[in-house]
Order: C-alpha cells, then sequence, then structure tokens
C-alpha cells in the first residue's frame, strides 16, 4: 500500500501544477496511531504530505457536497460509491471532479486491535499490506492484517471503484460474500428479543452526531432533529428520542448508504450503528434489485417506482 | 493535612464503608474502555484504568437533566408556572478520578460558580461531592497535562490524592472535606518511609513520560486578533466534520442548550449539552448565523480553550491535557498540533 | 386488561380511503370506534416520521390506508408510497419497535364501505391481540 501514497502524490502534484484541478483531497499522516488526517492540498508543494495506507478509513466523500471549482480526491470503492450518490443528488458536478480511484484491501479497524491489547496502549503501527506490526513500550507484535479489517470491509463486494478518471492500481479480486448474516440473525430474534438488541445497542450513545457527520450521504442543510415546528425527536439522551434518532437517519439513508463504515469509525463510544442500515441494504436489494452507487445511470430507489413493485406490507 | 496508607488488600473494604454513607462513582469496566458509574458492588470499581472514555463531566453536569416543570392542565391555577424540578443531591465520591478531571473542574467553576452567578444544580452536586483522585503512573501518549499546568501527580481541585505504591495506596488528605470523608473508613496507618520514597520515584518518571504539546504561555503574549486573523485556520479546519465528539469528551466544555418539552398535561425545561460545533449553535432567532461557516466554528473552538480563557481569567488555558478530543476526534485534529501551529504562527524566525 | 381498548391513529387518503370512511358511515356499517383518523391529501404524504411520532405518543397501533395502486388522484403518489411502506413496516419491525400485527397498510377505494369496516375491524382485533403499547412510548424525558 506505500506504492498509493507515492502514486497519490505524483498525480497530485501533476494536477495541481497544470492547473487541472484547484485541490485534492486526500489524507496526510495522523499525530495519534492508526489515524489520518483528510487534508486538502491547493498548491503542488503541499502533495508531500499526502499518504495512503490502511488508516485511511473515513470517506472523503463527505467533503464533497457543495464545493466550488475543480478538485481531484482519492477514492477507494466504497467512497467512489458515494460520489456516485453525490452526482445522482445534484451535490456536485462530474465535470468539477477528478477522482483518483483507489482498489482498495480493507481498511485497518483499530478498536479491534486495541481490544485484544489489554489495557497496554499502542505507540507506533506500521501497516505492510500483509501484516500490521504494532509496537509499544515494551512490547512488539506482528498481527495479520486479514484479521483486523473494519467490519465492513471484511463483507465488502465493491473493492474496486465504480467510477474514476484514472486508476492508481491494479484492480483487486471481488469477492462473493454473503453480507447478511448478522442480520439475517437478529431477524430470526422475538421481538421482544429484537427490542432489548437495540436498546443495548444504543444505550451509550452521547448524541455527539459524529455518525450522522462522517457519512457523506448526510448533508441536508437541516437535520431532522434540528427541526423545531413541529419538533419530531428531543435532543437529550432520553432512550425513545435516542432510538428516534437512529432509525430515522438510516431510514434517510435507505438506498443511499454505501457502506463505508466511516459511522462506526467516527462513533467516539463504538455503537455499531451499521446493524441499522444494512437492514436496509438487504431490503433495498431483495425487494428492488438496488446496489447504492454501483450505476451511474440508476435512478434511488426511493425516487422511483414500477409497476410490479411488491407489497410485503398488506394484510 | 495528613498522609496515610493503606494495603490494597484492605481497600475493598474502604469502599464498602464509602458506600455506605456516599454514593460512590468509580471507574467501571464497559467493553474495552472505562466509564465512571454509580457502584452497585466494590468488585466493579478497576483502579487499574488509565482514564475514562468519558470525562466525569456528566457527575456535575449531565448530559440532560431536567430544571424546571409545570402543569398545563388547563383549570390548574398553577398552569405555565415553572417550578423548580424536584430532585435530590445525595452526598457522593468520586473515587479514582485523574488529576486533569480535578482540575477541569476548577476550570468549570470558573462559569458556573462566580461571584455573580451561581448555577444552583451545579454547585449543588459540587457541595455534596468529595473528589478522591488517583495519580497517574501510565499516561498516555496522547496526554499533555504538563504542558498545561496540570501534572500526574497533581492535587489541584481534589480533596484526596491516592497514590499506587504497590502493594498499597498513600492517600494525601488534601482538605476538611477529604478528611471528613474518609473518617468513615479505617484501616489507615502512616506511610512506611519506603513507600514515600517509592511514589516520589514514580512521580518523576510519569511526569518525564508525559510528552510536551507547546508552551500555553507564549499565547497569552499573542496579540488575539493576529491570532484570530491567521492563515492558519483554513488549513486546521478542513478535515473537521463539525460533530460533537470532542465537546462532548472535553471535560473542560461546558456549553448547554435549554430546550422546553411537553407531553400531555406537563412541560418541562431541559438542560442538554450543547456544542459550538453545531451550525445551530449560534443561530439567532433572527435567522443570523455569526458562525455559520465551518473554519468560524473550528477556530472559535480552538481560540476559546487556548487563547479567550487565558486572557479572561489570566489562570491557564481552559484544556487540562487529557488528550480525549485528540483520541475520540474521528478525523485526527490535535489540539497539541493546533496549539503548536497557533505559536507559531506569530513567530517571525526562519525555520 | 379487557378494560383496555386500543387507541389507533388511522392515516387515510383524502380522495380514496377517506371517501370509504364516508361512505361506510352513511350506510351504517358496524365498526370499532378504536381508530382515529388523520386526512391526508396522498398515500403518498406519508412521511416515516409521522408513524415515528403517532407511537412515540402512545399509539397502539397506526393504519394507513390509499387508494388503489394505478388510481392514486395524483397518479404516482401511491406508487412511490408502497416502496416507502415496505421499508418501514420492514424496519420498524427489525428493530422491535413494532411488533406485528401492529402497523397495517391498506389499499381502500372510495367505493369500498364494506371493505373500509372491514379492514377497521380487522386492524383493531389485530391490534387487540399484540396488546397495549408499551415501549417507544415518550412521556418525560428520562434525564437526570
Amino acid at each position: 500500500m506505500q506504492t498509493y501514497t507515492e502514486k497519490i502524490r505524483q498525480a497530485a502534484k501533476r494536477l495541481l501544477s497544470e492547473k487541472r484541478v484547484d485541490a485534492v483531497i486526500g489524507f496526510r499522516k495522523g499525530t495519534v496511531v492508526f489515524m489520518n488526517e483528510p487534508f486538502l492540498a491547493k498548491i503542488p508543494e503541499q502533495a508531500d504530505q499526502l499518504v495512503w495506507d490502511g488508516n485511511c478509513g473515513i470517506n472523503l466523500a463527505n467533503y464533497l457536497p457543495k464545493m466550488t471549482g475543480n478538485i481531484a480526491i482519492a477514492a477507494k470503492g466504497c467512497d467512489s460509491r458515494s460520489i456516485v450518490i453525490h452526482l445522482l443528488e445534484n451535490q456536485i458536478k462530474r465535470e468539477q471532479l477528478y477522482i483518483l480511484g483507489i482498489p482498495c484491501s480493507g481498511m485497518i479497524d483499530k478498536r479491534r486491535i486495541q481490544d485484544g491489547m489489554n489495557g497496554r496502549e499502542i505507540l507506533k503501527a506500521e501497516d505492510t499490506g500483509q501484516n500490521v506490526r504494532i509496537y509499544g513500550s515494551d512490547f512488539e507484535q506482528t498481527l495479520e492484517r486479514a484479521d483486523f479489517l473494519q467490519e465492513n470491509c471484511v463483507i465488502c463486494t465493491h473493492k474496486n471503484p465504480v467510477i474514476y478518471d484514472e486508476l492508481l492500481g491494479e484492480p483487486v479480486e471481488e469477492n462473493q460474500i454473503d453480507r447478511y448474516e448478522d442480520i439475517r440473525r437478529i431477524e430470526s430474534m422475538l421481538p421482544e428479543e429484537k427490542r432489548l438488541y437495540f436498546n443495548d445497542l444504543i444505550k451509550p450513545c452521547i448524541r455527539c452526531y459524529a455518525c450522522r457527520n462522517a457519512c457523506p450521504a448526510c448533508f441536508c442543510p437541516t437535520c431532522f432533529v434540528d427541526e423545531s415546528k413541529p419538533q419530531w425527536v428531543g435532543k437529550t439522551i432520553d432512550p425513545t428520542d435516542t432510538f428516534t434518532f437512529h432509525f430515522l437517519r438510516a431510514f434517510h439513508l435507505a438506498g443511499r448508504c454505501t457502506d463505508c463504515g466511516a459511522c462506526e469509525r467516527a462513533c467516539p463510544v463504538g455503537i455499531k450503528v451499521r446493524l441499522f442500515t444494512k437492514k436496509l441494504e438487504k431490503e433495498v436489494k431483495e425487494l428492488y434489485g438496488y446496489e447504492a452507487g454501483v450505476l451511474q445511470d440508476q435512478q434511488p430507489p426511493l425516487d422511483t417506482y414500477r409497476p410490479e413493485d411488491p407489497e410485503p406490507f398488506l394484510g | 493535612m495528613s498522609d496515610i496508607y493503606i494495603a490494597k488488600s484492605n481497600f475493598r473494604g474502604v469502599i464498602e464503608r464509602l458506600m455506605g454513607r456516599y454514593r460512590v462513582y468509580a471507574p467501571v469496566k464497559n467493553g474495552s474502555s472505562h466509564d465512571f458509574a454509580p457502584l452497585e458492588d466494590p468488585s466493579e470499581a478497576d483502579l487499574g484504568f488509565r482514564n475514562s472514555r468519558l470525562s466525569p463531566k456528566g457527575i456535575f453536569h449531565p448530559q440532560a437533566e431536567r430544571m424546571f416543570d409545570c402543569t398545563l392542565a388547563r383549570d390548574d391555577p398553577q398552569a405555565g408556572i415553572l417550578k423548580e424540578a424536584q430532585k435530590s443531591f445525595p452526598p457522593q465520591v468520586v473515587l479514582g478520578i485523574r488529576p486533569c478531571d480535578a482540575k477541569a473542574f476548577r476550570l468549570d467553576d470558573a462559569n458556573f460558580d462566580t461571584d455573580s452567578i451561581k448555577d444552583p444544580w451545579w454547585v449543588r452536586r459540587r457541595e455534596v461531592t468529595t473528589l478522591i483522585g488517583l495519580a497517574c503512573d501510565s499516561p498516555c501518549s496522547t496526554c499533555f497535562c504538563t504542558s498545561m499546568g496540570g501534572g500526574p501527580y497533581d492535587t489541584e481541585g481534589l480533596d484526596v490524592l491516592l497514590l499506587d505504591a504497590g502493594d498499597g495506596y498513600a492517600a494525601q488528605v488534601l482538605t476538611e472535606r477529604g478528611k471528613n470523608t474518609l473518617e468513615v473508613t479505617s484501616g489507615w496507618s502512616s506511610v512506611p518511609s519506603a513507600v514515600s520514597a517509592l511514589t516520589l520515584e514514580k512521580k518523576t518518571a510519569a511526569e518525564q513520560r508525559i510528552g510536551h504539546a507547546f508552551d500555553p504561555a507564549s499565547l497569552a503574549q499573542m496579540e488575539m486578533i493576529e491570532l484570530f486573523k491567521s492563515p492558519i485556520w483554513e488549513d486546521v479546519q478542513f478535515a473537521c466534520i463539525n460533530c460533537g465528539a470532542c465537546t462532548f469528551l472535553c471535560p473542560t466544555c461546558w456549553c448547554f442548550d435549554i430546550q422546553d418539552e411537553v407531553c400531555a398535561d406537563k412541560g418541562e425545561r431541559l438542560r442538554l449539552w450543547d456544542s459550538c460545533m453545531f451550525p445551530l449553535f449560534t443561530l439567532h432567532g433572527s435567522g443570523h448565523n455569526p458562525r455559520s461557516l465551518k473554519t468560524q466554528r473550528v477556530r472559535q473552538r480552538f481560540m476559546h480553550k487556548l487563547k479567550y480563557y487565558l486572557d479572561k481569567y489570566h489562570s491557564g488555558p481552559a484544556c487540562v491535557g487529557c488528550g480525549r478530543c485528540v483520541q475520540a476526534c474521528p478525523v485526527n485534529i490535535d489540539i497539541r498540533q493546533v496549539g503548536r501551529q497557533m505559536v507559531s504562527s506569530g513567530c517571525s524566525c526562519p525555520a | 386488561m379487557s378494560d383496555w381498548e386500543p387507541k389507533i391513529i388511522a392515516f387515510l387518503c383524502n380522495w380514496c380511503s377517506y371517501g370509504a370512511a364516508d361512505l361506510a358511515g352513511v350506510s351504517r356499517f358496524q365498526y370499532p370506534a378504536n381508530i382515529r383518523i388523520i386526512r391526508v391529501p396522498c398515500s403518498g404524504r406519508i412521511n416515516p416520521k409521522f408513524i415515528l411520532a403517532s407511537l412515540r405518543h402512545g399509539a397502539d397501533g397506526v393504519w394507513v390506508s390509499g387508494c388503489h395502486p394505478g388510481d392514486c388522484h395524483y397518479i404516482e403518489g401511491n406508487l412511490y408510497a408502497r416502496r416507502k411502506f415496505a421499508l418501514l413496516k420492514s424496519q420498524l419491525e427489525y428493530t422491535g419497535i413494532v411488533e406485528p400485527g401492529r402497523l397495517h397498510f391498506s389499499w381502500i377505494s372510495s367505493a369500498e364501505g364494506t371493505k373500509f369496516a372491514e379492514t377497521a375491524r380487522h386492524v383493531v382485533d389485530s391490534v387487540k391481540q399484540v396488546g397495549p403499547a408499551q415501549h417507544f412510548i415518550k412521556m418525560q424525558a428520562q434525564v437526570a
């Protein structure tokens, strides 16, 4: 993955010096282990700060809506699908974008690694592409990279960008995976079990909205939680209000969520919010044969209808 | 005030006695992190933690609380008249709080407990709470309390400071309140001299392990308006996604929103955490928003923490270096980095 | 428990289902008085927030009814609505907010007074079987 860093830097330098774009959205090295900071390079000299490794889990398409000027953006598979959603929803124009496509082998889940550390702090980490080497003050360990990927990356079926102006690497093999095993397990629970399961899931929520703000598909000028005439959901951590927030946010992402995992990555208290969105992704796929952001000319599912649409809700 | 000592094998008894008289908050394991929670059993307390994920500010300033309520029943003569919500303030102990968080409460007092304004709920809770701190022996790489005027063995804001001495705890009893609280416990003896030497060694080691972030004193000397207009903010603000993670986890962030909620024939006025990162934070009733742009909000947060507070109270920044924001920020905006950029923005020397 | 009568909020589209309710009334068809009707211009107007709000306020059941697909007064409102309803019902039941039997949808034209009364009886029976709504009701905010 180190080579991606070099390729992005070269491409950015070229695009900025040729003035093909006004800015390049990428990542620069973070100050904390397993983190990189989204970075906007505006002059060729800044291109040397760009990096790409397994800590680039945040979805950069989040920064696109309503940006002006010409922008290059580094996009892995899920990010590129979010860009397609933005194009379909008129949040940015295709002519403005120069997409640096990055076939992705998955992002590292720092929480999963830290969970196994039993309180010991990791001070440095190296992602070699095959494994992850971690260093603490008095220990050193080599981990199998594939064992510590973000949950959404483990079941990813769109690792290669679906839209790009330049592909920065060889396409990687896509997997045929059952994405919905955990959803089906929950579906088979009794109603009371389901209710308790989800109540437990969102119990730690402090309503910081990191999930919503990290999500590229959440860009409403006024989010429904901020509506006050009428107020649909209170802003406290009352469990019913918190549930309403997560439920309705997931519903607003039906057919738009590309399962990039930025929401789970952003959550400061580690809530698995994708359990809300994946159910709708499954339904949209099974009922309407639609996958978010894969085809650039396919209308979003809730924006259209077919005469033969199923009606499982009757009765 | 004296120093006392107890073997760790007897410490459970201390917690039990405290629980008999107080509601005891202590770090409780929650998955792979810890949070301060009221204990139901002494064994839940885990003093081997580093620091809690959420700051303990929720003990004094809950995420949401009821301030006033009223009835809205039409025929009730008291309808619509807000009355202070009935609640109790039982005596409580926060056990194991770190020096950074205890110092943070002193900084928060500057807002909630002044000569002219006293927030009744904050003040009452502070009055009934004893803070028994635990000195830090394994600071995280994200800690920078020493740069912010604090330290891993600092006593500011604490009633008692426990020092981990291997087989036991040495306790520095710092205030009258701390002394009175510990009187319900037993099993203490005087501090063995070996323990005193050991804890001094550990204090030095801990202080040395904490990295230097930047020097807030330099910021005190800089012109506020020059910092405000600095071009560094364009660079700092890009990554920010304007969530509230940093503000909600920060022990010195106190901003709140007040909302009225109505259900059937009851109305109530609630206070809940708000964040200067949210666009709605400064939205006026007229529709004007002085901080409608992300740059303005990001700049405001760091200026408030590291410059305005410094200028106003002349006692250090509104940051205790706990590092929670550094760990929690989804896009790795690092206040230590921003502080350094602020300091060097005024520097005209080469390199 | 035997005294309990469910409160059911019924969102009826103005042109078809509300007309059916009128017809049922005028024809003196008997149906239980548990339903409280909210008239909307079209079933396509139904926003998931309405159904959530009904449940949060303590409704034991929610019933949404509109024109038959293909007969919408606004041509395609209910055709868009179908997708919303399918996803909403499925998600509500998946998260355990709503037990099966609480949330009902139907297509009833303004000539189908009998069907309206029948469906009303069916909805009320179904909700009675599930029992009173106990969770997901926002009374006083649960705060400190």
